[in-house]
């Protein structure tokens, strides 16, 4: 049989697996190993425990439960409560302040946390009902949200361009830099277009009745921060060349958990233990995924699958551009029914090599799939921001919830074009700090 | 056949339990590679290796609880959208492709246990563990996700769970809602 032929088997019995509602990594390993068998005998099947293993043996991968730790640690105190007040101190008289305060609470949240809905719930719980107070559209309220909590996966530390740079070999550190530029324009791009909506529709977007004294305005910083510290403290040691991934994000991640029990007062030990329960819950969901994407990128290589398809591509001759289009709709429709984590871990290997071909950047690249993956979290019907949004709001209803979104989809869609003209956008930082990569 | 779905469980939440240790564990022995290093500047021997064994051993011995409380992400887009008869077989599949999956994994992580352990493997590190100690954590995390999976099968087959744990008229948008409610619950 040949390749193109196995090929084409592999993907249809991959996607009726996954869509059977198998948990994905055991889906994988299953796929792998049937596989495995089917075309090169029971023999194969000797080398199956040591690769489920190796996938895992990796120090760098211990960076994981500690960013999620760092994340659930700061998620499950009042800390966005308090992001949200101090940012609306001390911007609620600049024009458009309010819209700030908001999104650029979601966006540094996000960046803390790293977790989307945790970011939308935090936020939103004390954001929507200011802006409908001051008499805002719904649809607006909602929909800024919603689209601010997405901002985690871009801004660093991420851990979806952790899962990428492992599944591709790209330098997360890297990564990481490439993220910063791209994630403040889409933070632009989204205030910019919540300013313009609300001013069209006849709304002021700061506040002019009331005012906060200096000791409130300066009230609001001690508490919240100490965390951004940290998170601009691993980012220091990251590029400082100092400590590894792993190293900084464990000192982070013990350091925020210690924060956040005696700032809040977290003395309880159910609270510890909803943290460290979080962490393991989300951690061995995404580890045991890695391990089962090591095994399927085996079956995968050894059955010459990845390097037939990127070479029928290259042989095809479509326009880098076209071929670009045509992957960010793969990823765009995957994302609509798969979590991001799940996606980057099993696509990316099979499309680094006909990306790499095509001569697109794999650093670029990555953020651009991040965009297009943050897509995915709002819009249905996996959008999960939107039902959360829904359940702070009950009274507005959910199709004006996800019309309030289409905008702040236009404006990823948009990022992610301006991304493709400019890509020195995302490239320019990490280019700066760590020198021009060896890859181009 | 109760008392044997409850010891199932109460096993699987014992795991949950030793996986959050080994998390725990690896954050404190990062901290206190990061002080010798960075603060006593002292070589570190044991510490790289020791918290990714705790990582491995997390992620294996930790993957029943996690089945348990359905974390392990799936794409439930069709069992959503089918009837209630489609919906069961569909889960009938889907349990009876994992379940087999973790039984031959079982197995086969036990043979390579089995040969670390015989003809004494270490790690070529400069610690030199036993390395069937970390592989150990494999058969038996993968064991026990084969017994998780043998109790949702028995319950599926008795009617005692729902097929995927969805009521019968839960749609899509009523579990998003649900999953929706518990991330706000947990938010402060």
């Amino acid at each position: 049989m040949s390749p193109t032929t196995q090929g084409v088997i592999v993907l249809v019995v991959t996607l009726i697996v996954l869509l059977s509602g198998a948990p994905v990594a055991f889906g994988l390993g299953a796929i792998a190993i049937a596989f495995l068998v089917i075309f090169q005998g029971f023999d194969s099947l000797s080398v199956v425990a040591e690769t489920f293993y190796t996938g895992l043996q990796d120090f760098t991968l211990v960076s994981i439960p500690m960013f999620v730790m760092m994340g659930a640690a700061i998620g499950s105190s009042p800390a966005g409560k308090d992001l949200y007040e101090a940012l609306d101190r001390w911007l609620y008289r600049v024009r458009g302040g309010l819209v700030i305060s908001n999104l650029g609470a979601c966006a540094i949240f996000a960046a803390l946390t790293g977790s989307s809905p945790a970011c939308c719930a935090a936020i939103g719980k004390m954001g929507i009902p200011e802006m409908r107070r001051r008499g805002y559209p719904d649809d607006v309220a909602t929909g800024s949200i919603c689209a601010g909590g997405t901002l985690g996966i871009l801004i660093p530390p991420s851990i979806t361009f952790i899962l990428y740079g492992i599944a591709t070999e790209t330098s997360i550190g890297r990564l990481f830099l490439a993220g910063v530029v791209p994630g403040l324009m889409l933070t632009g791009l989204f205030i910019l277009w919540t300013v313009f909506i609300l001013s069209r529709r006849g709304f002021r977007s700061h506040a002019v009745d009331f005012r906060y004294s200096w000791k409130e305005k300066f009230q609001s910083i001690p508490k919240i921060a100490p965390f951004i510290l940290i998170i601009v403290g691993v980012m220091y040691v990251l590029y400082g060349g100092v400590a590894t991934p792993s190293e900084a994000a464990g000192v982070g991640a013990a350091l925020c958990v210690v924060l956040a029990i005696v700032i809040y007062r977290m003395w309880s030990p159910d609270k510890w233990w909803l943290i460290l329960r979080d962490t393991t819950r989300e951690s061995v969901m995404i580890l045991m995924i890695i391990a089962a994407a090591v095994l399927f990128g085996y079956m995968l290589t050894s059955l010459y699958l990845t390097q037939t398809l990127a070479q029928g591509i290259a042989e095809m001759h479509v326009n880098k551009w076209v071929l670009m289009l045509l992957i960010n709709l793969f990823l765009l429709v995957s994302g609509f029914f798969i979590p991001p984590a799940a996606i980057i871990l099993m696509t990316s290997p099979i499309l680094l090599p006909i990306i790499t071909t095509a001569g697109f950047d794999p650093v670029w690249f990555g953020v651009v799939m991040t965009i297009n993956m943050e897509i995915g979290l709002i819009h249905p019907p996996v959008g999960l921001n939107i039902y959360i949004v829904n359940s702070i709001a009950p009274d507005v209803p959910v199709t004006r919830v996800m019309w309030g979104t289409i905008p702040y989809v236009g404006c990823m869609m948009l990022a992610i074009v301006i991304l493709c003209i400019f890509p020195e956008i995302a490239t320019w930082l990490p280019d700066h700090l760590m020198g021009v990569a060896v890859h181009r | 056949m109760d008392s044997f779905i409850r010891g199932v469980t109460l096993i699987s939440q014992i795991c949950g339990i030793i996986a959050a240790g080994l998390i725990a564990a690896g954050v404190l022995i990062v901290c206190e590679m990061v002080f010798v290093r960075y603060v006593l500047n002292q070589n570190t021997i044991w510490q790289t290796d020791f918290t990714t064994y705790c990582l491995v051993g997390a992620t294996f011995i930790g993957s029943p609880y996690v089945l348990l409380t359905r974390g392990h992400v799936n794409v439930d887009v069709l069992p959503h959208y089918l009837g209630q008869t489609a919906r069961y077989y569909l889960a009938l599949a889907s349990i009876l492709m994992s379940l087999a999956f973790c039984a031959v994994m079982t197995v086969l992580t036990f043979n390579f246990w089995h040969e670390a352990w015989t003809e004494g493997w270490v790690s070529d590190s400069m610690w030199r563990a036993r390395l069937w100690i970390p592989y150990g954590t494999m058969p038996i995390g993968l064991g026990l996700i084969t017994l998780q999976y043998v109790v949702d099968l028995i319950s599926l087959l008795t009617g005692r769970e729902p097929p995927f744990g969805l009521k019968p008229r839960e749609t899509a948008e009523d579990a998003a809602r649900a999953q929706a409610r518990q991330a706000l619950g947990d938010a402060p």
